[in-house]
């Protein structure tokens, strides 16, 4: 994962951080601002859904902005937003399977531009069939993705589109490390499965491309 | 080579988290095992496919967060707990005004009074007794003691002596009857004493004559009969030497009668010429 200005600044954010704990308004902000796509995309990547996401990564900076007094280490920074993240997220899910609401996008996404995703993506001014099939693409694996159960879904996110070592994992969720890597090479192990069931290997995608 | 890594060692080894030597080890092991090599390398190529999956873009909407932490003064605890205590004491205040009740503290005296107002009783005494006074009562009471002390001393004294003079007189009387009581008793009573221990005197060394002269009798007798059978012991024990003695003799003599006459014997039987020494 290429390291953006953002990574580094959320690298060196411990003087931020120690300021936001102290109460700084200004510094809440940044840091909200900082990781809000991290928490958003994680959120998204584990619902693969926009509205959800959205809510998760809301509840979680209200919740930073409440207990950050509390937090001792700001080494753990990291590793405390993502339980947050994690819990709101586990939250949800329960919900959403005692009621199976689903939106109206969900029912008909539509295919194509037709597709909202297509309207909310920032590629569109590129080259928009290459982007158009890149989201496909994209949603195809994340559809994928959501087969994992909840246990291997949350690890394989962390660890392969967050970048968190397996010690930070193991933080974030209260587990062992050798866990997390169990879980961490079952959900890999499982992911190759449904990718071979529907056909999509290194090959395809490039032939796709 | 017995090594073999677990699912966790072969995930830390495929995100580069081992030590450099755990690395060379998985390593080592792969080279060994090619079917987890190549289990490994397409997982390695699953990481490649689903890197695909796009980042979504998205701006941080802004959060507006009430101040939740800081609360009104008047809803703090401690202000919450002040009042309480405040309103405790007006309520008691209150309650006692209604009800009469005073409490007073004056003289080390704590006094509460439940019912109305009533004036602490102040008793006023009068000095019936000036200094002076009471200065001359003592003293009065002194003297007076001190002559009754006097009195009963002397009166002591007097009866002290008395009884002293009267013990005395009733001693020397007593001895006095004594020395004449002892004096006109000795001659008589000295001469039946000495007869009396004349006479146990005599007794006593009669019995002890007679029981010693017993004594000496058996004994000697006893003596006596142990000597004799001591001599007639020793004379027959001579008797025996003496017999013993007489037969040694005896066989000497009869042993030399032999030897003489074997030694005749062979002189006769022996002729002249021959008594010639050989050599």
């Amino acid at each position: 994962m290429a390291e953006t200005l953002l990574d580094i600044a959320m690298m060196h954010s411990d003087s931020l951080i120690a300021r936001a704990r102290e109460g700084d308004k200004s510094a809440q902000g940044k840091l909200v601002q900082l990781w809000y796509k991290r928490i958003y995309n994680f959120s998204y990547k584990f619902f693969f859904d926009h509205d959800l996401a959205m809510e998760v990564s809301q509840k979680t900076f209200i919740s930073m902005h409440k207990n950050l007094g509390g937090l001792q280490e700001i080494g753990r920074f990291k590793s405390w937003i993502y339980t947050i993240a994690v819990n709101y997220c586990r939250e949800e899910a329960r919900k959403r399977k005692t009621n199976r609401a689903l939106s109206l996008d969900d029912l008909k996404p539509g295919e194509g531009e037709e597709s909202y995703r297509w309207e909310e993506s920032h590629h569109r001014r590129e080259n928009p069939d290459r982007q158009l099939r890149h989201g496909e693409l994209s949603d195809l694996l994340q559809q994928c993705l959501m087969e994992l159960s909840v246990e291997q879904r949350e690890v394989v996110i962390m660890k392969e589109y967050e970048g968190l070592k397996f010690r930070e994992i193991a933080e974030t969720l209260n587990v062992s490390e050798n866990t997390v890597k169990s879980r961490m090479y079952y959900g890999l192990d499982g992911l190759k499965k449904i990718l071979e069931r529907r056909n999509i290997t290194k090959e395809t995608i490039g032939y796709e491309l | 080579m017995n090594y073999k890594p677990d699912e966790g060692m072969l995930m830390a080894y495929l995100y580069g988290e081992l030590t450099a030597t755990e690395a060379e080890k998985v390593q080592l092991y792969l080279q060994q095992h090619p079917e987890v090599l190549k289990k490994l390398q397409g997982l390695g190529e699953l990481r490649t496919v689903i890197s695909h999956i796009q980042d979504q873009e998205v701006i941080a909407p802004p959060l507006f967060m009430d101040d939740a932490n800081v609360k009104p003064l008047w809803q703090s605890n401690y202000f919450k707990t002040v009042m309480s205590i405040a309103a405790s004491l007006l309520f008691l205040m209150v309650a006692g005004k209604f009800l009469g009740t005073e409490i007073s503290y004056s003289n080390g005296e704590l006094a509460i009074n439940f019912s109305g107002k009533k004036e602490p009783v102040k008793e006023i005494v009068q000095p019936s007794l000036t200094e002076e006074k009471v200065k001359e009562m003592i003293q009065n009471s002194l003297a007076s003691n001190n002559e009754v002390i006097t009195s009963n001393w002397t009166e002591d004294q007097k009866r002290l002596s008395q009884s002293i003079r009267q013990n005395l007189d009733q001693n020397s009387k007593k001895i006095d009857a004594l020395m004449k009581g002892a004096a006109d008793a000795s001659q008589a009573q000295v001469r039946g004493f000495v007869a009396s221990l004349q006479n146990e005197n005599l007794k006593l060394m009669k019995d002890y004559f007679q029981l010693s002269t017993a004594d000496q009798k058996k004994y000697t007798e006893g003596l006596l009969v142990d000597f004799s059978e001591y001599l007639k012991e020793q004379r027959r024990q001579d008797l025996m030497i003496l017999q013993t003695r007489v037969n040694s003799i005896e066989k000497n003599t009869d042993q030399f009668k032999q030897e003489t006459e074997q030694i005749l014997a062979s002189i006769i039987s022996t002729p002249v010429g021959k008594t010639k020494n050989s050599y």
